[in-house]
C-alpha cells in the first residue's frame, strides 16, 4: 500500500526519535521501546493556530478604524492622539486637490457636499477626519474649516501617526 | 491496476505558512494603527448671549515660525502676551513647551486654546502644536480659518 508523506515523515522525523524512552537508561530488552510522544492531531492543531491568527487579528486593530492612506501622503505624527472609534467621514487633501469619501470635489462645492453627508447621516454632531501631507500650507486646509462651519460640522479629526 | 486518486496533503509547510503569516500580521499590524487629533469648531457668535468666555490660549503661528501667545479672559482686565522666537529649525518647541508648561503651571483651570496658523504655515506644525497643547492638559482645541 503506498504510504502517505505524513506517515513517513512521522516515522523518520527526528524528534519523534529524540522522544523514544528507553526504559533504566538502557535497554533491558532489546526492542522493548516504549513510546511516550502523545499522538497529536494536526486539526487540532490548525484549529488552535487559526483561533490565535484571528485573535490576534482582532486584538490588534485596537477597535480602531481601517483606513486607506494613498503612499504619497505623509501623515504628521503626534504623541497625544486618541483612536478613531467610530467609522467618519474623510476629506483627503492632495495638493490643492479635496477628496470626500474618495470623491474629488472643487475647493467651492465643498461646504455643500458636507452639508449633504451631514444630512444623510442625520446626526447632528457629525465627525470629520481631514487627512493631509505634514508638508502642505495651512492655506490648503483653510477652505475644508470654511466648508465645514457652514455645512455646521464641529467635530474635526486631524488624521495623524501615533508617536508612541 | 486501479489508481488511487485520493492523496494526502502535507500539513507541516501549511503550518509554517501560517506561522510566517502570524509574524506577519503581527508586525504590520503596527503600521496600520490611525491616530487622530480631535479639535471643537466654534460656530456662530455666542457673544450676544451673555455668557462668560473660559479663559482662553490664543496661539498664532507666524510664517516667520515664531509663535506668539496671548490669555484672554483669565479675569483680568488686561491681555498676557507672549512671543516664543524661531530656532534655526524651525518652531522652537523646547522654548514653545516650557512656556506652556509655565503658563498651565499659573493658570491651572486653562483648558481652552485657539490656534491662528497664517497661510503659509506648515500643516505638520500645527498639528504639532496641538500635540503640545494636549501634553499640556489643553484638551479644548479650536482652529481658526484665515481672514479672522
Amino acid at each position: 500500500m503506498k504510504q502517505s508523506a505524513l506517515n513517513q515523515t512521522q516515522r523518520f522525523s527526528p524528534i519523534k526519535q529524540a522522544q523514544i524512552l528507553r526504559n533504566g537508561g538502557e535497554s533491558s530488552k532489546i526492542g522493548a521501546k516504549k513510546d511516550l510522544a502523545p499522538i497529536l492531531s494536526l486539526t487540532s492543531l490548525i484549529d488552535a493556530f487559526s483561533i490565535i491568527v484571528i485573535y490576534l487579528l482582532v486584538g490588534t486593530q485596537s477597535g480602531g478604524m481601517e483606513t486607506d492612506i494613498p503612499s504619497r501622503i505623509n501623515l504628521p505624527t503626534a504623541e497625544a492622539s486618541s483612536i478613531i472609534e467610530e467609522k467618519t467621514s474623510i476629506v483627503r487633501i492632495e495638493k490643492g486637490r479635496y477628496f470626500v469619501d474618495e470623491q474629488q470635489v472643487s475647493a467651492n462645492q465643498l461646504g455643500r457636499k458636507l452639508y449633504e453627508l451631514k444630512k444623510a447621516s442625520g446626526k447632528e454632531d457629525l465627525p470629520l477626519l481631514v487627512q493631509g501631507d505634514r508638508e502642505m500650507n495651512y492655506a490648503d486646509l483653510d477652505p475644508i474649516l470654511k466648508a465645514g462651519a457652514e455645512a455646521g460640522i464641529q467635530k474635526l479629526k486631524f488624521a495623524v501617526v501615533p508617536n508612541k | 491496476m486501479k489508481k488511487e486518486l485520493n492523496f494526502e496533503i502535507n500539513i507541516l509547510p501549511v503550518l509554517d505558512i501560517l506561522s510566517v503569516m502570524i509574524c506577519f500580521l503581527l508586525l504590520t499590524a503596527v503600521w496600520i494603527q490611525l491616530g487622530s487629533m480631535d479639535v471643537k469648531q466654534a460656530i456662530g457668535d455666542n457673544s450676544a448671549s451673555g455668557a462668560k468666555n473660559p479663559p482662553a490660549l490664543w496661539a498664532t503661528i507666524n510664517t516667520d515660525n515664531s509663535v506668539q501667545i496671548s490669555l484672554r479672559d483669565i479675569g483680568q482686565k488686561m491681555t498676557l502676551e507672549y512671543r516664543v522666537a524661531a530656532s534655526r529649525q524651525g518652531i522652537d518647541w523646547e522654548a514653545l513647551n516650557m512656556r506652556l508648561q509655565g503658563l498651565k503651571a499659573q493658570l491651572p483651570e486653562l483648558k481652552t486654546a485657539i490656534i491662528r496658523p497664517e497661510a503659509q504655515a506648515n500643516y505638520g506644525d500645527v498639528i504639532k502644536m496641538m500635540d503640545q497643547l494636549k501634553q499640556t492638559q489643553i484638551s479644548d482645541i479650536g482652529l481658526s480659518p484665515l481672514g479672522t
